[in-house]
């Protein structure tokens, strides 16, 4: 009976766990290789994945996936990086400046699309009057790199801080005296950042990476709320893809060939982020 | 000795301050350090500012170039609460939140507990296994689930959305746990089972009300995370009766003609204030537990 009962402890936890997410994963794999009409379902094989690896919607929703990925992951870091290096200089006042840059992530995506929407709104939105004043006229969300930065902009405003929180981890982990120490031979300031600051932080610096880039490719609430795949299809990442070949068209089979191509990829960025994680803590 | 004392005040002053050579610098860049802090802040916050100055604002006069509006008007406040649609979309999404919160609480305590108690065979693979679905997200299980729930009739159901929003928690829940029960010391525990305590009553009776803050922690990030999801409800949700706020407020700015913005605006309002609210009253543990869900290796 002792035995059972760590077993029965995490029954919940993995009962739960695979009614959302392992047996999900199964079934779209299953899915994925029949072809669903009206109720039936007929084995197609991989014709699903060939139509999808054909089709020109995908690889274009595919460069608009990595464009917005490269993109907010880059910028995103950029800022993280700045505000963990001026957090760690452990300020007055520190507690509330880092509760405010918070405040983004506790909302919705929702609200935050619609706030973003507001801002560029040609005519009154508040940073469409700026834009127009620096930059002549614009018309931001009616062109496809206009719309792709103001998504671009509203994912880095909301996903910063906690990128930045995972950085200033880092950051703390480097032991103060190796500072003095270096100070005392002579180092530059460049020098203690990049043999000193860098060397420690470069393991966290790939996790935030990861996490960021994990998110990037799953970006979908945002999307929806903001500019819908719009103008035309000029913003139409993977998610997009996949959520209309579902909720407009009823394409399960290539909706679930489409999440399984995600999936990989996910799975792939996870155990990178699992290795290096472990490599780092060992 | 009157004349000695302000001479000590200032060898303590000296004292007080570090060394005396590279303080005006470091003086310099500490407020270029603040002067930039408080820039970022306000344009954090500029699009909230702007959203509740919006909703405070007439009807029909478009986001006026004003920035401060001249009268402050709560009615679209009062006419949000006061339509059919609105309050129901309110109570879904507490319902939803709340109840998934609680499961994700209860079942990632127990698990948690399991993990850091016990050694038993599969242990690590149970937390590899964790660990992974903490970071795939839910969004490429949304469409077989989708499919799964439509063919058992669950769709617009109570039942699936606290189903998915109390599992979607778990992975994050077991290592927020985990690790505030590893703070425990194990001796009670020990104690309380040569007394012949039960697992569970070891469990209910010392192990969680001394990890009561995991505890909180885990539920109100939970339920802040579940309030704002708007995939999972709006991919499950299509009756009126069942939507959540969030799938509400997307139908609405779908609807708008253009002259309503201040009313989304309150409705924008409303629906970030929950969210809002517990993460100012719990701030620390949310940036604690978080970290932890998301480095602890």
């Amino acid at each position: 009976m002792r035995r059972c009962y760590p077993y029965l402890l995490i029954a919940p936890a993995l009962g739960l766990i695979s009614m959302v997410s392992l047996y999900p994963t199964l079934y779209s794999l299953y899915l994925s290789l029949h072809r669903i009409r009206r109720g039936t379902m007929e084995w197609v094989g991989l014709q699903n994945f060939r139509t999808i690896l054909t089709s020109a919607s995908f690889w274009q929703s595919l460069q608009h996936t990595l464009v917005f990925g490269v993109c907010f992951v880059s910028i995103t870091l950029i800022c993280a990086y700045a505000l963990a290096l001026m957090f760690n200089r452990k300020l007055a006042l520190n507690g509330l400046y880092m509760t405010i840059i918070f405040v983004p992530w506790m909302l919705s995506d929702i609200v935050s699309g619609v706030m973003f929407r507001w801002l560029f709104l040609p005519h009154t939105g508040f940073g469409h009057q700026v834009l127009e004043a620096l930059l002549g006229t614009s018309n931001l969300p009616g062109t496809p790199a206009g719309a792709m930065g103001i998504v671009i902009g509203a994912t880095v405003w909301q996903a910063t801080a906690f990128a930045m929180l995972l950085l200033l981890a880092g950051l703390q982990t480097v032991p103060r005296e190796i500072y003095e120490a270096a100070l005392i031979d002579g180092a530059t300031r460049w020098q203690s950042f990049w043999y000193i600051t860098w060397a420690f932080v470069r393991p966290t610096t790939m996790i935030t990476t990861l996490f960021l880039t994990i998110q990037a490719i799953n970006t979908t609430g945002m999307f929806l709320a903001i500019t819908e795949g719009g103008p035309g299809r000029a913003t139409e990442v993977l998610s997009l893809y996949m959520y209309r070949e579902v909720i407009t068209f009823f394409n399960f089979g290539s909706a679930a060939a489409l999440s399984v191509i995600m999936f990989v990829l996910n799975a792939a960025l996870a155990t990178i982020y699992i290795r290096t994680l472990r490599a780092e803590t060992v | 000795m009157k004349h000695v004392q302000p001479i000590d005040r200032h060898i303590l002053f000296r004292a007080v301050r570090k060394s005396p050579g590279p303080r005006r610098r470091w003086h310099w860049e500490t407020l270029a350090i603040h002067v930039i802090l408080v820039g970022v802040c306000l344009l954090v916050l500029f699009p909230v500012f702007y959203t509740i100055l919006t909703s405070l604002r007439p009807p029909r006069l478009g986001l006026s170039r004003t920035f401060i509006p001249d009268t402050w008007y709560f009615d679209h406040y009062i006419r949000l609460l006061s339509t059919p649609r609105f309050p129901r979309y309110i109570l879904n999404s507490a319902i939803n939140s709340l109840g998934g919160a609680l499961i994700t609480t209860v079942v990632s305590a127990l698990a948690g507990y399991a993990c850091v108690r016990y050694t038993f065979h599969g242990r690590s693979l149970f937390l590899i296994f964790i660990m992974g679905m903490l970071l795939l997200p839910g969004l490429t299980n949304l469409i077989p689930l989708y499919k799964l729930a439509s063919d058992l009739g669950l769709l617009d159901s109570y039942l699936i959305m606290i189903a998915i929003y109390s599992a979607y928690g778990v992975p994050f829940g077991i290592w927020v746990m985990k690790s505030f029960i590893e703070r425990i010391p194990r001796e009670l525990e020990d104690a309380a089972a040569v007394d012949g305590a039960s697992p569970l009553q070891i469990i209910g009776h010392i192990v969680l009300p001394l990890a009561r803050p995991g505890l909180v922690a885990v539920f109100l990030l939970n339920f802040v995370y579940n309030w704002n999801d708007f995939l999972t409800a709006l991919i499950m949700l299509s009756s009126t009766a069942m939507k959540t706020a969030t799938v509400g407020l997307f139908d609405f700015q779908n609807q708008l003609t253009g002259n309503e913005n201040e009313l989304l605006a309150a409705a924008c309002v409303i629906i970030m204030l929950p969210g809002l609210v517990v993460f100012l009253i719990a701030r620390k543990t949310f940036l604690w537990a978080m970290l932890d869900g998301a480095v602890k290796g």
